[in-house]
């Protein structure tokens, strides 16, 4: 890629350094003179914005459910935030109406819950309001997709209460649903 | 008073003295010249898993006889590395060089030390004649740096020292 654009911001970045003392650089770019040895020189910009990124999700499948036991099932995504504190938050929502964590098999729904817990291997965490941010979390993850470092960061906990079953019908239809999850930097 | 009028004794501090006119002073290095130098701006870079890579095309001038010539390349960090900078943040950028102009990729610059061997393609000291452009400078920032950096604005200065050879 060739660019030719000249860029004035360096010009007053070199004239900020020679006040402060600190070794000057002449506006760039530069271009050599005829001699014995000739320098040049340009600058380089680049700006890196605020980002995160969340992988190594997995679809849940809790088969059929028995309405007299609680159920949960846990997964570890990988939350990576490039901030200053590797913070973050998330924002969960339903396929639901209103965005609500519900299933649907057609024609009737059950509710589920759903926590988030910035460790992985949790079994518990904070319990997530459909459209509603929960922040504070801190990701451990030193690369985008945790290809190295930490393998995972965080964890997703989907369950179903007694009382959300119970007042589900019972269908021979399995009910299905999707869950989003929105990370924004912090 | 020409040599060869004066007398015998004086005929060889005279041919000495023109023999010493006439020796060799130190051989004036071949000029050489680089031009073409734009500032090169990533602007913002989204996707923080790749690498991001600029290539622009400079006009590299030997008067060599072979039109050879070596470049040094420096940068504005911490002993001249080659670090882009944001406050105390700092993510680093790889240098490549190549020989003809409008290639992406080259031979990897090690900061201070001159890659040698290298032959110019340009005619005039400019470019203004024969080849618009006889190498190619390409800056690299690798996936790596880019997701280990804090956000912000980065900046740094490159500089490219042509010596002939």
């Amino acid at each position: 890629m060739r660019l030719w654009n000249h860029k004035p911001a360096l010009v007053a970045g070199a004239c900020a350094l020679t006040l402060a003392g600190s070794p000057a650089f002449a506006a760039t770019p530069t271009q050599g003179s005829l001699g014995g040895t000739s320098t040049g020189q340009i600058g380089i910009t680049a700006t890196i914005p605020a980002s995160v990124q969340i992988t190594k999700l997995g679809d849940l499948a809790f088969g059929t459910l028995d309405p007299t036991t609680a159920s949960q099932l846990t997964e570890n995504p990988c939350v990576w935030s490039n901030t200053a504190t590797k913070g973050y938050s998330i924002t969960a929502t339903g396929s639901g109406a209103s965005s609500a964590f519900t299933l649907s098999n057609g024609t009737s729904t059950v509710a589920y819950g759903v926590q988030w817990a910035g460790t992985t291997g949790a079994t518990t965490g904070t319990t997530l309001t459909a459209g509603s941010a929960a922040t504070g979390f801190t990701s451990t993850a030193t690369s985008p997709t945790c290809a190295s470092g930490a393998a995972t960061t965080a964890s997703l906990i989907v369950g179903f209460t007694t009382a959300q079953m119970q007042a589900a019908v019972g269908s021979a239809t399995a009910y299905t649903g999707t869950l989003t999850l929105v990370v924004s930097p912090q | 008073m020409p040599c060869a009028r004066r007398p015998a004794w004086l005929a060889l501090a005279c041919g000495a003295l023109l023999t010493s006119l006439a020796s060799p002073v130190a051989a004036k290095s071949p000029d050489v010249r680089i031009t073409g130098l734009v500032d090169l701006a990533f602007n913002t870079i989204t996707d923080l898993s790749s690498d991001a890579s600029q290539e622009e095309d400079v006009c590299v001038f030997s008067a060599s006889p072979t039109s050879g010539y070596n470049v040094t390349a420096t940068g504005s960090g911490s002993g001249g590395a080659f670090d882009l900078r944001s406050g105390g943040n700092k993510i680093s950028y790889e240098v490549q060089w190549n020989t003809q102009a409008g290639q992406l990729t080259g031979t990897q610059l090690t900061s201070g030390t001159p890659l040698t061997g290298l032959v110019s393609s340009a005619t005039q000291q400019t470019c203004n004649s024969g080849p618009n452009a006889s190498a190619s400078l390409v800056v690299i920032l690798r996936a790596a740096a880019l997701s280990g950096a804090v956000p912000g604005s980065y900046t740094g200065q490159l500089t490219l020292l042509i010596a002939p050879e």
